[in-house]
């Protein structure tokens, strides 16, 4: 019987103390790595002399397709193989979902040491919670830090602080697929191409058996939404918001809507655009059943990786304008950069880690495998290498932009654009009018 | 009186073997659930913020929920889940049951086919159905294609079709669960039955009817408020298959509206809300449930 009370009073504290370990911090995490740094190789840029290496959570966009995965990948090996330190990498795809997990990250304290983010509005939650060290704190210790950026260049918050190292910049316009414009007897446009010409061409495209453009309302309707309200508008204007529906700017954002409404309505969507997702439709561009997409300068990479042997099949054309729009001009700017966090900075062991990594990410040698045609904040630009025939279109066609806007979504709340996209699909299918979208976007900005 | 008694009448060992768990539901469960009633009528705009105070009136979400064509939406179809849940998970699964408690060789073999799905995680199957529903491509478009049934792709995903796609991965999934419930309650019903009913000329159908459903009745019963109580709660397959509301608002269910209202749009307070109705249908149903397929004790 002794015995049994002793098995069962065995039983239970080993659950309880199970429980509790479960439960239990992550404040001694370094210790897991003690052993296995024998075989490092260099004393680290850093890490000081005789640290242990260290553990440092980082957070980017540059997971799933993005474009830039690998490079971003050889850029983390080279630092971990140079330092010794390891990164955790906990990078995803970026979309609206994923900001809004990193915040949630912030708002909870689970965020990550080093994070890759927009430096726009979306920032903002973190940076006035002091969340993220600004870059004047860092470069009083390290006053190398991003020394080889132009200042000028880097955003500065509404504090009027900078937090962030700019990564590279983006550029957004339309990519062609030049095989279904051959196809259909159609020149690629250029910078003087109008929305009279282009209604003409996707007519003839449609005629033709092919979907004029590739772009999926229900999951990025942004890139379309951008260039109409440029179209319907200027490029000085662009960044206005909206204090209601019924005002000017609310107009704008209106006939933006309505005009990809009437788009929708031509039957120019692909069929299946309110059920598809942005891959599909890319694929269905990609694989020469689409003619036009806009996208951004990320998207390059995806076709070098998964229609490498077709590249010459696309290039990088204009949106087309209309009103006092020229299509010369596009969306662009630098809108993502490094932040070190509070917790990193304060945390003695990883400080100089987390310092070190954005360094290596930011210099000019690792920001050169990144950059093909897209701007950057570095003082002695970047060297890309040789550039493939998708790249060089895309440089061709930065050369003639006249005119460069950052995007408008990026200046308005998360919950305001989320509303806004969302209710594209109901204003194309007449679910909802453009005034109500807009009302119900604004309202919650 | 022996010390063995003494340890069933001593209630201390009883109790510290419950604490762990109490902590854990305590910590994890019911102050959870107080915090999001109190979050319901707080003005929260962010997950993980703190509330700004009370909402303006404080019961304005419980007023929103009652204007809300969305969630009206969500709750039609969650009905509509709840319904061929029922019908169709419990209704194959029981004829599977009968099937292969009919057959001699291989029985074992079918219990684990049909029980397999469930131990693919919902995302894994969504993205599988994803293939097979794919407009462009899909498996099943490209069958229909070559089988001449279809002469161009059908939108698997769109107003016409979207409640078919989101319902036939869900019922797939869970038939499995519920056969092996079945199956089990079938073996437990005498062969001396069977053969006393053959004796007397019952076969076949008949046996189904007056013997082997009225001894089933009570797992029945169980397999009906376990389906029902389940459906509330269905989140992971439509979410991945489906998203924010695919096609048009259609497709909401109250979970996936709930996550949405949370999670993406950062209307925690709001989601709080729709996470109360969620629970209150939960136990009216399950209640309604259990009275209604209330388990037999004579049997």
């Amino acid at each position: 019987m002794k015995r049994k009370r002793l098995a069962a009073i065995f039983v239970t504290c080993a659950l309880i103390l199970g429980t509790l370990a479960g439960c239990g911090g992550k404040g001694d995490a370094p210790a897991a790595t003690a052993g296995g740094d024998a075989g490092k190789q260099t004393q680290a840029a850093g890490q000081a002399p005789g640290a242990s290496p260290v553990e440092l959570n980082v957070v980017t966009s540059y997971g799933g397709d993005d474009g830039n995965r690998k490079n971003y990948e050889n850029a983390v090996a080279s630092y971990e193989a140079a330092t010794g330190n390891t990164i955790l990498d906990a990078s995803a795809s970026s979309n609206e979902e994923w900001k809004a997990k990193v915040l949630t990250d912030f708002e909870t304290g689970t965020e990550p040491d080093v994070l890759f983010f927009f430096t726009n509005a979306d920032s903002e939650p973190f940076i006035q919670a002091g969340k993220v060290v600004d870059i004047e704190t860092i470069r009083a210790e390290y006053p190398d830090y991003a020394s080889n950026m132009r200042d000028s260049m880097m955003a500065v918050a509404a504090d009027g602080k900078i937090y962030a190292v700019p990564s590279s910049g983006f550029w957004e316009n339309m990519f062609v697929n030049t095989k279904v414009l051959e196809d259909c007897g159609i020149a690629v446009p250029g910078p003087d191409y109008t929305w009279e010409q282009f209604l003409l061409d996707c007519e003839t495209i449609k005629a033709k058996g092919y979907t004029p453009i590739a772009c999926s309302l229900f999951e990025v309707p942004h890139y379309w939404f951008e260039f109409a309200v440029m179209n319907n508008g200027t490029l000085a204007n662009q960044l206005d918001i909206p204090a209601s529906a019924t005002d000017a700017v609310g107009q704008k954002w209106v006939a933006a809507l309505n005009d990809i409404k009437d788009l929708y309505e031509r039957g120019y969507f692909p069929s299946n655009t309110l059920t598809a997702t942005d891959a599909e439709t890319v694929q269905m561009f990609g694989d020469g059943e689409a003619a036009f997409l806009i996208d951004g300068s990320w998207k390059v990479g995806y076709f070098e990786g998964n229609h490498a042997d077709q590249l010459g099949d696309y290039a990088i054309s204009y949106v087309p304008a209309k009103g006092e729009r020229v299509a010369s001009e596009a969306i662009g700017g630098i809108s993502m950069g490094y932040f070190i966090t509070t917790r990193a900075w304060e945390d003695p062991d990883k400080r100089e880690a987390a310092v070190a990594f954005v360094q290596h990410m930011t210099s000019d040698e690792v920001m050169s495998d990144f950059v093909t045609t897209e701007v950057t904040a570095l003082k002695n630009g970047a060297s890309p290498a040789g550039l493939n025939e998708l790249q060089q279109s895309a440089a061709d066609a930065n050369a003639n932009i006249t005119g460069v806007v950052p995007a408008v979504q990026d200046t308005v709340t998360g919950e305001c654009k989320t509303d806004l996209f969302a209710n594209v699909q109901n204003v194309v299918t007449g679910a909802m009018t453009a005034e109500e979208a807009v009302e119900s976007a604004i309202a919650l900005n | 009186m022996d010390s063995s008694s003494n340890l069933y009448r001593r209630k201390g060992p009883l109790v510290v073997f419950l604490l762990p768990a109490f902590v854990f539901l305590l910590l994890f469960l019911y102050y959870p659930f107080i915090q999001n009633v109190i979050n319901s009528f707080s003005d929260i705009t962010g997950l993980g913020r703190p509330a700004e105070g009370l909402n303006d009136p404080w019961y304005a979400n419980y007023v929103t929920l009652f204007t809300d064509p969305k969630l009206r939406t969500a709750l039609g179809n969650t009905v509509i889940l709840t319904v061929c849940t029922v019908v169709f998970q419990v209704g194959i699964a029981l004829v599977l049951a009968l099937l292969v408690d009919s057959i001699r060789v291989g029985a074992q073999v079918f219990r684990t086919l049909y029980f397999f799905p469930i131990v693919i995680s919902a995302t894994a199957l969504g993205l599988m159905f994803n293939l097979i529903f794919l407009y462009n491509g899909g498996m099943l478009n490209q069958l229909l294609l070559n089988l001449g049934w279809i002469t161009e792709n059908i939108d698997w995903k769109n107003t016409d079709h979207f409640m078919f796609t989101m319902l036939s991965p869900v019922m797939w999934q869970y038939v499995g669960f519920y056969f092996v419930i079945l199956v089990t309650g079938l073996n437990n019903i005498s062969e001396d039955l069977y053969e006393a009913a053959a004796l007397d000329g019952c076969t076949g159908m008949n046996r189904v009817r007056y013997i082997t459903l009225p001894l089933l009745r009570n797992v029945l019963c169980t397999c009906l408020v376990l389906a029902i109580t389940g459906a509330l709660k269905v989140f992971d397959l439509p979410w991945v298959m489906f998203g924010a509301g695919m096609p048009q608002d259609q497709g909401w269910l109250t979970g996936t509206y709930m996550y949405d209202q949370t999670f993406n749009r950062g209307n925690v307070d709001y989601g709080s809300a729709i996470a109360m109705l969620i629970v209150v249908l939960g136990v009216v149903l399950s209640n309604v449930a259990n009275r209604v397929f209330k388990p037999r004790h004579d049997m």
